[in-house]
Parts: C-alpha cells; structure tokens; sequence
C-alpha cells in the first residue's frame, strides 16, 4: 500500500503531504486519512500545526460576513445540552439513588399493546407484521435524550428509537426495566444513534408489563460492568399497556 | 495586536473550561470571519450556516486541545473552520464549472492598509515566499487555500494535467518550506 500516511520518516514527504493537507487539496479519503495520522502521530501532527500557521495570513483573503443571529442559540443550544450529559456523569450514583432527582415524565404515550397481543395469537395465519405499537416514551430533563420503545409482543422484539443522542465519548446507553422497589434488570445495550432493536430473553417477557418503569442510563462502554446500573439515568418512563 | 491575540487565546483556554460567557465572547468576535470562510469555500448561503454551526459546536468540543496547540487562536480557529468547509465540499459533487470560472474573472485585491497592519511576521514571510514562487503556481496555492479547490478543480481551472498540477503544488509547497525556515 501506497497510503499518505505511510511516509513516516520521510521528512519531505511528511512536509507536501501536512502542506497538501492544510491547503485543502486532498480527496475526501486522503483527508480522512491525514486526519487519523494526525490523532496518533504528534509529530506530523506538529507539521500539520506549522502549515497552519504558517498560511493562515491567507485568511485575511476571507471577507467578514456577520451570520444570521438564529445560529449562536442553535450551537449554544446543542453545546449546553452535551455539558449537561457530561455534568450528570459526574454525579452518577447520587442520581441513580435518588428517584426524587428522577425527572417523571408523564407518558401520553398509549398502546394496544394487550389488544396486539390477543390480535395475534387468536389469528396466528395473520402473518403481515403489524406495525409496531408504541409501549412507552422515555424522555430526559430537557430532552436531553429521547427515546420512543415499541415492543412485538409476537416476537419479544423491543424496538428503540432514540432521538438526539449526541454523546460523542465512549459510552453506551443501557436500556433498564424496574419493576417497584426490584432492583434495575438490564434489558440491553442501545446503539448510540438510528433506531436500534433488543431482542428480550423470554424469560425477562414477563417483566415488561403495566407500571414498570423503563430507564436509560448511560454507562461505560460495552454496558455496565456490574450488572446493575452505574450512569445516571438519561431518560425513563413508564410502560403502560392497556 | 498581540494583546488582542492574547485575549482571544484567553477565551479560548477558558472554553474548555466550559465557560459560556467566553464561549460566546469567541463566537461575537470570530463569526464574521469564520462565516466568510464558510461562504467562500461552500458558495452557498444554507450551506454555509450550517457549516457555521458544526465549526462552533467543534471548537466548543476541541477548545481543550487549544493549549496544547501551539498554534496561535485565529489560525486555530480558521483551520476548524476551513478543515470542516473544505470536509463538507469534498463530500458533494463537484462544484459546477461556471461558479469556477466566473470566480477567476475577479482579481486578487491587495489587502487593506488595516488588515495589513495586523500581518505578523509569519505573514509577511508567507507573503514573500509566495513571491518567489512562480506566479501562476503561487496563485495557484493562494486558490487551493482560500477555496478549497481539489487538485482536479485546480487543473481544470490552469488548464494543465492533474499531475502537472499535483508536481506545481508539491513543488511550490517544498519551496515555502525552505523559504520559512531561512
């Protein structure tokens, strides 16, 4: 392989490659590339800072043009949003302890779960899947977090959809269903983005049902490493099943 | 002017301290600029305000890494924001060739006396080692940066093979080196 950023130890290579780079020439790929080369290797990451530098007195070419206001309350708005996550982090089992600090969301949220449920198995040639009912909204304070959980009763399959998860770090949203004063029971691990889809082990079927409460909580990478939940909650809710 | 550097890079540092007066501060100062960047590589108003946005919500994010940079905050900054413009035009097609030609018909202006006040050392030395480059290849590297052409966009608007072009940037980029560091 003839890649951009295995020219280590070629110092001129190094130089037109951080100066290519820094100009702006490169493909979308290449850039790509330069970009990892820059996060593990410091000292091309040093030319790369030099270039920078070292053209920016072309930037007086750039006329200043003030942005439309609307922009500022949008990134500060996105930007807040990601401190409060991270400022939750630190706070982590205090937040879980506490179901005072538990923002309640009331859930308008209402689902022919139980209805689906008898549909389908007094009419099991009825194969076309319905479309899936929703069991609960799950929301955090300030929507920082959104979630919508649907669940197939036919199948067991959980279906999440979370909104807004701009959680960038290392870290995995773990889906947990509580049952009164029963200790969290884990239910999976979410996808950090898109829609993402739990299968619930039979034997945890029994669990989703009226009242239960269903939470998020963000926790290390890969899930909690105790089986019990670690992170503060993002967002929960109360499954409701009519 | 050093002072106004060494305020900005103040409320830059002090972003990464979370602090959102300063965050706001930076972004009063430095978006006018930071949208010119935008609207001059991307060409297009939309694309350019969203641009903005991502430039912002990354230096929120990499404030951090400012210290450490040894890069001065304007520079920094600049380098966000033309990094994520030039992310953004590489990722659609290619721009259309009217808007290429139709943006050479405007000569390069020199830089108002303020502006030109405010060049620092480096500035001046990049100015003179452009000069020494060969006109068309240092007008070619002023183009690359400021717009954020490709090497295929550049050739086209040279009129020479794409390689000629990659060997006059590569070449032209060598000889700044050995120019800077005289």
């Amino acid at each position: 392989m003839n890649n951009p950023d295995q020219s280590e130890g070629d110092r001129a290579r190094d130089e037109v490659l951080a100066g290519e780079y820094v100009l702006g020439v490169l493909s979308a790929e290449n850039r790509a590339r330069v970009e990892a080369r820059i996060r593990r290797d410091r000292a091309f990451a040093a030319i790369v800072a030099r270039w920078e530098e070292n053209l920016s007195p072309l930037n007086e070419e750039y006329e200043s043009i003030a942005p439309p206001d609307f922009i500022l309350p949008m990134v500060e708005r996105r930007v807040l949003s990601a401190r409060r996550r991270q400022e939750q982090g630190g706070m982590l089992a205090a937040l879980w302890g506490s179901l005072a600090l538990w923002r309640f969301v009331a859930l308008a949220s209402l689902f022919l779960f139980a209805g689906t449920m008898f549909f389908n198995a007094r009419q099991p040639v009825a194969v076309t899947p319905q479309p899936l009912r929703p069991l609960a909204e799950l929301s955090g304070e300030n929507n920082a977090v959104s979630l919508a959980a649907r669940y197939d009763a036919a199948n067991g399959h959980l279906r999440l959809t979370p909104v807004a998860t701009a959680a960038e770090d290392q870290h995995s949203l773990e889906l947990w269903v509580i049952d009164g004063a029963d200790p969290a029971v884990s239910l999976g691990i979410l996808p950090q983005s898109g829609e993402g889809e739990l299968s619930v082990p039979e034997t945890l079927r029994p669990k989703l049902k009226d009242g239960v409460t269903l939470a998020v909580s963000l926790e290390p990478y890969g899930g909690s490493p105790s089986g019990a939940p670690t992170g503060p909650v993002l967002a929960k809710g109360r499954a409701q099943m009519h | 002017m050093k002072s106004k550097d060494e305020d900005l890079s103040h409320l830059v540092a002090r972003i990464a301290l979370q602090d959102r007066t300063a965050f706001r501060a930076v972004y009063h100062q430095t978006s006018p600029k930071l949208f010119g960047v935008c609207l001059r590589i991307l060409k297009d108003r939309e694309d350019a305000q969203d641009a903005l946005q991502e430039v912002y919500v990354k230096i929120w994010r990499n404030a951090p890494r400012f210290a450490g940079s040894n890069v001065g905050p304007m520079p920094w900054l600049g380098a966000i924001a033309r990094n994520h413009a030039i992310d953004v035009l590489r990722a659609r097609r290619p721009p259309s060739d009217s808007l290429d030609n139709e943006e050479r018909q405007f000569p390069d202006g020199a830089p108002d006396p303020e502006t030109s006040a405010v060049l620092k050392g480096e500035g001046r030395r990049i100015d003179r080692c452009m000069q020494e480059l060969d006109p068309h290849r240092a007008e070619a590297v002023k183009s690359a940066y400021v717009e954020g052409l490709s090497y295929q966009e550049l050739a086209k608007r040279h009129e020479v093979p794409l390689n000629t072009m990659r060997t006059w940037l590569r070449r032209s980029l060598l000889s700044l080196r050995e120019c800077m560091e005289r």
